[in-house]
């Protein structure tokens, strides 16, 4: 650094509120549990050491705040913090994937939200929180019109980039209505249903009703979990725009997420049993660089469709692959001999591939048909069990990058499954080079 | 050879014959030490002889079997490379192949622990953006492995496609 500290830049700060965000449930909790006492003029030596503790976070918080600064520099996003000692991060605008923006509860009541950064190479997430979220917002048009200018090649970054004209079209919005009814035809919810009805049974059958107060905490639990998924895809919308696909969710805490297509690894549409009788199906997808997807928090990021119409969601697929769907005719099953390693998933497995993607279905309780275009392979497996052998079958799998799409043709017979492996490798090279044709 | 693992193309290239050493040395000291174990507690828990016999038997066949075993895993290593994937088979029970496109890897390790640089044998290892990708070579000459990193290398840089 030349000097930096003592020029004057054009930095920026967080939001002053940030410290009263960041401690916001630990000073409810202190005000909420002493101020009674308070008000008799009797604080006990707990609630003066919650006090003194709450005031000490709260000055950390402001000086946290005081040195936290960011600003944009060259062609790197630049934050600088810490009260002790001073941690300067830089991350490359050129390399950033995905902003994403959200707002957890606290923050939503304050207008506050969180700047999520997805960085090329690095593995983890770069963060901004908080700010306001129309200073959120601006910050991730300049930032993407920014990378978008750099990427180009073009010298002059201060080249506007006309994002904000084009519109974005909503591709669909899921009703609260058909999200609560999806939940509760999960399969989470009937197994806890199925337990609850086996202790009650257990009950009479014993006669005595020690077993039902096993019930609560197992209903509670069930609930809670069936709550913050409602919670959590409350309100799913996606629309398209300029930057690719826009996911916006939440009931308390609001996510908005946009999916670049160019970093679309696979797609997975799963149909759990109690659903398809609906005809409803959910949608999701892999994402270069996307991590495991976890469900705590309501719906995974991977998710594009929690619940919809199963040709709602072969509409979406086919959109964000830019083809059509492979036709089912594409589709084919295991040698009939298979069904002496798999006698029930035998019948819903099938494995094809069309000019555009590789595809498989499998699984019986959930049914989970995964598509990965040609390009996007990463490597081709075979393997043969001992038992797989005497009767002639072999699986092909094939490699994705982290995500819930997962491709494999399990039980095929085995010659095929070789000429397979060697029809996909042809069909995923020339994909590639054309790809890359196109790119250069 | 049966047809579903069989080369593409070419030969399979087969690993060096010092893994099968390598193993069979650590296996020849498991035993020795098991042995050296079964006839001290014989002694001192004064069971008569035939015991003793009896357990230096089954510990010598069980050896056997795993030299056996050492012998048959190392014929089944087996690696072809070809101008834009690198294919690998291994396994003689549970078999396994896997074709690797030299433009899809990320990165390529070349690893040599104590035992195997005494023996003059290195693994490569081939990393893809996929976890599953299990593109391993195990036993591979010194002068072979780097040779195969660097041609692998070289290969990946010039096929590279983005994700």
């Amino acid at each position: 650094m030349t000097q930096a500290p003592s020029r004057e830049r054009d930095y920026r700060r967080l939001s002053p509120l940030t410290p009263l965000v960041r401690s916001f449930i630990f000073l409810v909790a202190v005000v909420g549990s002493s101020w009674q006492s308070a008000l008799h003029g009797e604080l006990g030596p707990i609630g003066w050491l919650l006090l003194a503790l709450a005031l000490a976070g709260l000055v950390y918080g402001g000086a946290s705040w005081l040195r936290t600064k960011y600003w944009i520099e060259a062609d790197e996003l630049r934050v600088d913090t810490g009260v002790i000692g001073r941690q300067s991060r830089r991350i490359r605008i050129d390399r950033l994937q995905g902003i994403d923006i959200g707002q957890p509860f606290v923050a939503r009541l304050f207008g506050l939200a969180e700047l999520r950064m997805d960085v090329a190479g690095s593995g983890r997430e770069g963060s901004l929180s908080y700010l306001k979220l129309s200073e959120a917002q601006q910050l991730k048009e300049l930032l993407l019109a920014r990378r978008d200018a750099v990427r180009a090649g073009t010298a002059q970054p201060e080249q506007r980039v006309d994002r904000h004209e084009a519109p974005e079209r909503l591709l669909t919005k899921v009703s609260p209505g058909m999200l609560a009814a999806s939940i509760a035809l999960s399969t989470e919810t009937a197994m806890s249903l199925l337990g609850a009805a086996l202790l009650i049974g257990l009950a009479v059958w014993a006669d005595s009703l020690a077993a039902v107060g096993g019930l609560f905490p197992v209903l509670i639990g069930a609930g809670l979990v069936a709550f913050r998924r409602f919670s959590g895809a409350y309100g799913f919308t996606v629309t398209e725009g300029p930057a690719g696909l826009q996911v916006r969710r939440g009931l308390f805490d609001l996510d908005a997420q946009t999916i670049a297509l160019p970093r679309l690894q696979g797609i997975t549409i799963t149909e759990p049993l109690l659903w398809r009788r609906l005809g409803w199906a959910r949608l999701d997808v892999s994402l270069a660089g996307g991590g495991r997807g976890d469900d705590r928090h309501g719906p995974a990021s991977s998710t594009v469709l929690p619940v919809g119409q199963r040709a709602l969601a072969d509409w979406l697929a086919a959109h964000l692959l830019g083809e059509p769907l492979p036709a089912e005719s594409a589709l084919s099953r295991p040698p009939a001999r298979a069904r002496w390693v798999a006698p029930i998933g035998r019948r819903f497995m099938a494995v094809g591939a069309d000019g555009a993607v590789i595809v498989a279905r499998e699984g019986w309780l959930a049914r989970r048909t995964h598509l990965v275009p040609h390009a996007r392979v990463q490597s081709l497996r075979l393997s043969q069990g001992p038992v797989q052998r005497l009767l002639r079958l072999a699986d092909l799998h094939v490699d994705s990058p982290p995500g819930p799409v997962r491709v494999r043709g399990r039980h095929r017979d085995e010659a095929e499954a070789r000429a397979l492996l060697e029809s996909e490798s042809r069909t995923s090279r020339a994909a590639r080079s054309c790809q890359a044709g196109d790119r250069s | 050879m049966d047809e579903v693992f069989a080369p593409p193309g070419n030969e399979w290239r087969p690993v060096s014959s010092a893994l099968a050493r390598m193993r069979r040395t650590v296996l020849a000291g498991a035993v020795l030490v098991l042995a050296v174990a079964v006839v001290v507690v014989v002694l001192t828990l004064d069971v008569p002889l035939w015991v003793l016999a009896a357990a230096l038997v089954v510990l010598l066949l069980a050896g056997g079997w795993g030299w056996w075993l050492i012998g048959r895993n190392a014929r089944y290593w087996g690696y072809a490379e070809r101008d834009e994937d690198l294919y690998i088979k291994h396994g003689a029970l549970y078999r396994r192949l896997v074709a690797v496109p030299y433009g899809r890897m990320q990165y390529v390790d070349v690893t040599a622990g104590p035992l195997e640089q005494a023996y003059g044998i290195a693994t490569v290892h081939l990393h893809t953006a996929s976890p599953h990708t299990s593109a391993r070579i195990p036993g591979l000459p010194r002068d072979e492995a780097a040779r195969l990193r660097d041609r692998l290398t070289s290969l990946g840089e010039a096929q590279a496609a983005g994700l």
